[in-house]
């Protein structure tokens, strides 16, 4: 099995995950896909681990700060979202225009 | 074919297919269920990639915790059934525009990575690598990971704030 | 002598005292006025006095230095400056004096001492100019003095027309006499009087020029005296009050025309041409003038024609080289034309209207304006033994010996209809039953308005005996510093002066006095001609659709320019930046996906352009 095929598997990965993003109305989603944007670049690091250049187990360490990171910004995202939710009754991230022109 | 291509190519589909369903369904509870099939996926590919205490940690935090956060959110701000409702922003414009834009930036570093290969054959990992990180983390990593403990705290202290209702509401209550 | 640059700065401060104090002093502001006017007219006695025995006297500084050219200021005093002085100065200070009574009660009562102090000052300072450049400067000053005070009442459309009429046609004339002043600069290195002189008497100056530069000169002169065609403004200008009329547009400054003249007199001399052109000009207004005063009814008006009238006639006689008596009639034209118009003043106070239709049978009324207007006419008319008998003959005199016969025939012909419309004026105003009944009683004008008349009415009498053919020629002699001989000009000329005047006069009572001769009696016969003269030539009406509207549509032009073009392009510009504005405030949303876009296309256009450059994978 070669790293590119595992690259390749992530960059899909993150490219859903950038497309739902950048279109899906409900805010939860939104946060969901950017936890599968991470999800891939964790990918990236496990698998660089294993077939990079110098293989060793940093790319797990790294995975893992990036796993705790991820975990830190749903929590912060989800409050967030249900102070949002609490002002405005809705989720939708369209209707958090307030700072339009 | 040796079973470990079959099984990282099956492990790898159930990624994808879990990713594009959640693009595609509508019940907002369906996709996130939808994504913990991806969650679990790139947790066997951990496996195959000998990072057994990543992957545990993956169906610990991404499959468990997160998604549980995820459904509450959910539940916590569905006021009303929105299923029948448009589930995407903007216009065909906009979609059309972030698809074109995804597309580009995909190809173009599919064809940096594409023959991408420095010839490792995965040969060097110790065979207890949760033995090896957890050396490294306390040892060389010791003030990042003290720095991420506080980082988690400042996340706890400032979702516990912002989730907290105002002083006006509190009152109500 | 040597102190002769402080006749002017007394109205100066009078002016400057006015503006600061004049609405606190009020009523009182008129004798700080008279006062300044007074000390100015005693300095100017001063110096006169010096004159009389002494020389020529010229100081000047300084100004500045540009390249090789000094530019100086200075006072000169000659003895035309001197007499000029004394002239201005005391025609100054009876307007003064008789402007406490008529404005008496105005509410810019200080504002308008203050407007007579500066023009008092710049016609004073225009007088001792020793070069043209500051002459010209003054000249500007005068313009302007003017202008404030014909637009005194500025609330009166009239008189705010007036004002700017009068501004803009004098200002006509400005540009020829300042395009001379240039070329004799050019021309000669220098703006001094006598320089100019030098260079005219050693060739230095062409005769072309010559010629070229007098007429130019003469053009500012045309303006400020109201000469034939630049004249409309004047007759327009008697919207001004009337002692301003007295002052400005009688006696001095459209006198400045001919001072300018007579002070470049050397300059003409040395140009036949222009020395033509003067005179004829000068007698063609003389007529001209005189023809359109025989059918006006406004009392101000008349005098206005007439006042351009004998304008005319100094002009003419500088033309027909006769300086002296220019400045001779100049003098008794001030008084007896100051006179006439206080008189009317006086008479207007007393009716509050200025149309003669609805005056008569004031002579028992207004026991001593009556009088002293009929001293006035009596000398305008050239009536034996007054003032402007002698002047009037003096000029006629020179005419005749300058071999112009048309230009003396015309000149008899001027004084014929002088006598003519001054006795109408009088009898219609005076004589006979009152035609219109009068709010209030009619009263005489109070003391301070008859007094200054009364002095007038001595010097419309006195002063034509300072150059008389029997008493010797006091005036031309010390003008000319003693170089001046009496024309031996032939008796007939003042039998011939005097017969004209009064048949004029008989002619007046004829028609309006004993009223033998029906009033219409020409009018009815030439209709056409009647109108003609009752619209004043329709010269107004010629400017109107001639200058008038070749200038505001050439304006209208560019106004249009200015509104689309000009300010299209501008609209244009601020529109771009706008619009630019406005899509790139389009752009900000609030739609965080929208952003999200922007960031991913870019990231996704750097690697792309990454892909196709930098890397190695081709």
């Amino acid at each position: 099995m070669t790293l590119s095929a595992y690259l390749a598997l992530s960059l899909i990965l993150f490219c859903i995950g950038l497309y739902g993003a950048l279109t899906k109305r409900n805010t939860v989603i939104v946060l969901i896909c950017i936890e599968l944007m991470l999800n891939a670049v964790n990918i990236n690091f496990v698998a660089f681990a294993k077939y990079g250049p110098h293989p060793s187990v940093h790319g797990h360490v790294f995975a893992l700060f990036a796993i705790a990171v991820a975990a830190a910004e749903a929590a912060v995202g989800l409050a967030a979202l249900i102070a949002f939710y609490r002002n405005r009754k809705t989720v939708r991230v369209d209707e958090a225009n307030s700072l339009k022109h | 074919m040796s079973g470990t291509d079959i099984a990282f190519f099956l492990l790898a589909l159930a990624a994808i297919a879990g990713a594009v369903m959640m693009l595609q369904l509508t019940n907002v509870v369906h996709m996130v269920l939808s994504l913990v099939m991806t969650f679990l996926a790139i947790a066997g590919l951990y496996v195959l990639l000998s990072a057994e205490f990543v992957a545990v940690v993956q169906v610990l935090i991404y499959s468990g915790a997160i998604t549980i956060i995820m459904l509450f959110a959910i539940m916590l701000t569905r006021h009303h059934a929105d299923d029948k409702e448009r589930q995407t922003t903007g216009g065909v414009g906009h979609k059309a525009a972030a698809a074109f834009a995804v597309l580009a930036f995909g190809l173009a570093v599919y064809a940096g990575i594409r023959t991408l290969d420095f010839g490792a054959d995965g040969s060097a990992l110790p065979a207890d690598n949760a033995k090896a990180i957890g050396q490294w983390l306390y040892s060389y990593y010791t003030i990042p990971f003290e720095i991420v403990s506080v980082l988690l705290l400042v996340a706890l202290i400032g979702a516990i704030v912002l989730a907290k209702k105002d002083g006006k509401g509190a009152e109500d209550e | 002598m040597n102190l002769a640059w402080v006749v002017p700065l007394f109205p100066l401060c009078s002016f400057v005292l006015l503006l600061w104090f004049g609405r606190k002093w009020k009523q009182t502001s008129a004798y700080v006025g008279i006062a300044a006017t007074l000390l100015s007219l005693l300095a100017a006695f001063g110096v006169l006095v010096s004159r009389l025995g002494g020389a020529t006297y010229e100081a000047n500084w300084t100004w500045m230095k540009i390249g090789d050219a000094t530019l100086t200021v200075g006072v000169s005093v000659t003895a035309l400056n001197a007499w000029m002085l004394v002239v201005v100065a005391l025609v100054s200070w009876l307007v003064h004096i008789y402007s406490q009574g008529y404005m008496a009660g105005d509410e810019r009562f200080s504002t308008f001492y203050a407007y007579l102090g500066l023009f008092t000052f710049a016609m004073l300072g225009l007088v001792l100019s020793p070069n043209l450049l500051q002459a010209y400067m003054f000249w500007e000053l005068v313009g302007l003095g003017s202008f404030l005070l014909i637009g005194f009442y500025f609330y009166k459309e009239e008189a705010k027309a007036a004002a700017k009429k009068a501004f803009i046609m004098t200002r006509i004339g400005d540009v020829g006499f300042l395009i001379g002043v240039l070329l004799l600069f050019w021309q000669t290195k220098s703006f001094d009087y006598d320089d100019i002189f030098r260079a005219v008497g050693n060739g230095t100056l062409s005769p072309g020029m010559t010629t070229l530069t007098a007429i130019l000169i003469f053009i500012g002169a045309i303006g400020k005296s109201g000469q034939f065609p630049l004249h409309t403004w004047l007759p327009d200008a008697m919207e001004g009050p009337t002692p301003v009329s007295a002052l400005i547009h009688a006696a001095t400054m459209v006198a400045a025309g001919v001072y300018l003249v007579a002070a470049l007199f050397p300059l003409y001399e040395a140009s036949a041409a222009a020395m033509m052109t003067v005179a004829v000009i000068g007698g063609g207004t003389a007529v001209f003038a005189a023809t359109i005063g025989l059918v006006q009814t406004d009392i101000k008006r008349v005098l206005a024609y007439s006042t351009i009238s004998q304008l005319g006639y100094m002009m003419l006689a500088l033309g027909s080289g006769s300086y002296v008596a220019a400045i001779f009639h100049l003098t008794t034209h001030a008084f007896f034309k100051a006179l006439l118009f206080l008189a009317a003043g006086s008479v207007i106070h007393a009716v509050h209207t200025q149309n003669i239709e609805e005056m008569g049978g004031l002579w028992r009324r207004l026991p001593w304006t009556a009088p002293l207007f009929l001293v006035g006419a009596l000398s305008i008319s050239g009536v034996p033994l007054f003032a402007g008998f002698f002047s009037k003959d003096e000029i006629l005199a020179a005419a005749w010996t300058n071999g112009s016969v048309g230009l003396f025939w015309l000149a008899v012909a001027a004084a014929l209809l002088t006598s003519f419309y001054m006795f109408r004026l009088f009898f219609l105003v005076f004589a006979g039953e009152a035609r219109h009944r009068h709010d209030g009683a009619v009263h005489e004008a109070p003391m301070s308005m008859t007094a200054p008349m009364v002095v007038l009415g001595v010097l419309s009498v006195a002063a034509g005996y300072i150059q008389t053919p029997w008493f010797g020629s006091f005036l031309g002699e010390w003008l000319t510093d003693g170089a001046y001989h009496h024309e031996a000009a032939p008796g007939w000329i003042a039998v011939v002066a005097a017969s004209v005047s009064l048949a004029g006069i008989l002619l007046a009572w004829l028609m309006y006095g004993k009223r033998t001769v029906p009033r219409d009696w020409l009018s009815a016969r030439a209709p056409y001609g009647y109108e003609l003269l009752r619209r004043h030539y329709y010269m107004d009406d010629l400017y109107r659709s001639t200058v008038v509207a070749l200038v505001s549509s050439i304006s209208r032009l560019l106004g249009y320019v200015d509104r689309y073009l000009v300010e299209g392009l501008v609209q244009f510009v601020t529109g771009t930046v706008n619009a630019i504005a406005a899509a790139g405030s389009r752009g900000q949303n609030g739609q965080a996906q929208t952003y999200g876009l922007v960031a991913a296309a870019g990231l996704a256009m750097l690697v792309v352009i990454f892909a196709l450059t930098g890397g190695d994978w081709l």
